[in-house]
């Protein structure tokens, strides 16, 4: 009986596990072995070879646009914080209904596919669009201004698109706080912003850690947005990745989506060694 | 205390003011009569949405979305709920492992899974349609399975227990028993993945091929290449409209609290 059960378990688990493995591990390792070869002009890859990566680490534009792609995830991910968490703080005061609507209205737009959003910001930002036709209108400018295509509308674009992501993340954690705590802190003393800095604040650390991680894991591969806002001239690493994949150099692209993953990596080290989400232990109602 | 005030509630309204904007100035537009964009629209009308199911292509891709997203959520469905049945009530470094990759494309960039699905696919003659179905499955099957986990895990043992001790196998239990009483968290599952498919954009960028194209890159290509025509406004509003039967369909199944918590 017990040895039914079990073959019953295992039959339940192998579609998923085949599935994850066949179409998600697999490929990966097969990328990462594209990778370590040279670009060949008629098959996928040549022979053996670490040039892609040598030719990363070598030409001063690949550095300009890794450099660009931090500065830009760095400028996303402080917004995206000092907006988000005073949303969050408010939305986890809120009386449970009102806090699910709150929730929803930020849930919602991350389901609309993200060039809807990019298309919108595009209508907003471009040369007819809604701010150039009422700054003209208005008599404040004398031609429309060049918003679209520049780093700022990449950074605008990303950071209202993955804002959502924060807020819900800090918010969900912030509702489950035992109000017992900030309650002992103000009892003993405390001011309220001592107890936000020294209580609430620490406490939220998981919240703002998977906040942070999420939009920045997010940020790196948003192609679609940085292509319609940022125009040739803003293009970041997730960009020529796809360029290589247009231009078929399969060994390069493999090795500058590695690239990507590396930074992706480290930078969630990073996240995770100052958030330190880890020390908060309980908490929880 | 009231400069503190003062800044939160400007932080409210700027998030919510940037995060609503983009969307509702796309569905406005889309009733436009104008040939060109104008804002706020001087009238309205339905032209362009007449224009969107007269134009092959983009009528072509929405039905193409439609088949795609309804099978991939499908398949999502069914994998997420099976890995979430195995895992509900194991423990230990093997339960973690497979949790993690089970989860793993919440979080992964995509498009780096698309690159990596296309040189599969290109090794092995790959069609275009099972490809991208396989690639919103792997993509949609986290949500499945995270839905699903949840439902389960409120789900009181002894009521499995109950079935089994009075003689049901497995399969009964789970059809008479399990199903019955989770089947809102794999619907809501179903209804996610449903989402992610029909506006994901990562992996189809590179897995969509000519006259097989989704609706999301459809509307790409014609923002890159054919200027800003408004029938990319009703083609994006069609999207929303969508999107809130299906959220309005999740709210009266499970209720708009595990909507929010779902995430």
């Amino acid at each position: 009986m017990t040895g039914r059960r079990e073959l019953w378990r295992w039959g339940l688990v192998a579609p998923p596990l085949v599935i994850s493995v066949a179409l998600f591990v697999g490929p990966l390792a097969y990328l990462f072995y594209v990778s370590l070869h040279e670009v060949s002009p008629s098959e996928l890859y040549g022979s053996w070879s670490l040039a892609s990566y040598a030719a990363i680490a070598a030409d001063p534009f690949y550095l300009l646009i890794i450099r660009r792609t931090l500065v830009t995830a760095l400028a996303v991910l402080a917004l995206a914080l000092v907006i988000g968490y005073p949303v969050a703080y408010w939305i986890a005061k809120l009386p449970a209904r009102a806090r699910s609507l709150a929730l929803l209205a930020l849930l919602f737009p991350l389901m609309v596919s993200n060039v809807v959003r990019a298309y919108g910001w595009a209508a907003i930002l471009g040369r007819r669009g809604v701010i150039n036709t009422a700054l003209g209108g208005l008599g404040l400018t004398d031609g429309p201004l060049g918003l679209l295509y520049s780093p700022e509308a990449v950074v605008l674009g990303l950071l209202t698109i993955l804002l959502p992501y924060m807020v819900i993340s800090i918010a969900n954690v912030l509702a489950s706080l035992d109000p017992r705590y900030a309650e002992a802190a103000q009892a003993l003393g405390a001011g309220p912003i001592r107890t936000f800095i020294h209580v609430t604040l620490p406490l939220s650390a998981p919240g703002v850690a998977s906040g942070l991680l999420l939009v920045f894991l997010l940020t790196l591969s948003a192609y679609v947005t940085i292509a319609v806002l940022g125009g040739p001239q803003s293009k970041l690493l997730v960009s020529l990745v796809y360029d290589s994949v247009v231009s078929f150099h399969w060994p390069q692209a493999a090795a500058l989506a590695f690239t990507l993953l590396a930074i992706a990596l480290a930078v969630s080290g990073a996240i995770m060694a100052v958030v330190r989400p880890g020390r908060v232990q309980g908490g929880r109602r | 205390m009231s400069v503190a005030r003062l800044a939160r509630a400007a932080a409210i309204t700027v998030a919510y003011v940037l995060i609503v904007a983009p969307i509702a100035v796309v569905v406005v537009t889309a009733f436009s009569p104008t040939d060109f964009f104008v804002f706020p629209p001087p009238g309205l009308s339905l032209r362009w949405f007449v224009e969107f199911f007269r134009l092959d292509n983009m009528r072509g891709a929405f039905l193409f979305s439609l088949e795609v997203a309804l099978i991939a959520a499908t398949v999502a469905s069914v994998l997420g709920t099976a890995g979430a049945l195995f895992l509900a009530r194991r423990r230990g470094a093997f339960a973690t492992v497979l949790q993690g990759l089970f989860l793993a494309p919440l979080v992964f960039p995509t498009i780096i899974l698309g690159l990596a699905l296309l040189l599969l696919y290109k090794s092995v003659g790959m069609p275009v349609l099972p490809g991208l179905l396989f690639a919103h499955a792997v993509v949609g099957m986290p949500y499945s399975f995270r839905t699903t986990l949840a439902g389960l895990q409120g789900l009181d043992p002894a009521l499995e227990e109950a079935g089994q001790s009075l003689g049901a196998g497995p399969l009964r239990t789970l059809a008479l028993i399990t199903l019955p009483l989770i089947w809102p968290s794999v619907l809501s599952g179903w209804l996610f993945a449903f989402i992610v498919s029909f506006g994901e954009l990562n992996t189809a960028l590179f897995l969509t091929g000519p006259g097989q194209t989704t609706l999301p890159i459809e509307i790409f290509s014609y923002l890159q290449f054919q200027g800003s025509q408004l029938v990319i406004a009703a083609a994006s509003a069609l999207q929303v409209g969508l999107i809130i039967l299906m959220v309005a369909g999740i709210e009266r199944i499970v209720g708009i609290a595990r909507i929010v918590r779902a995430r």
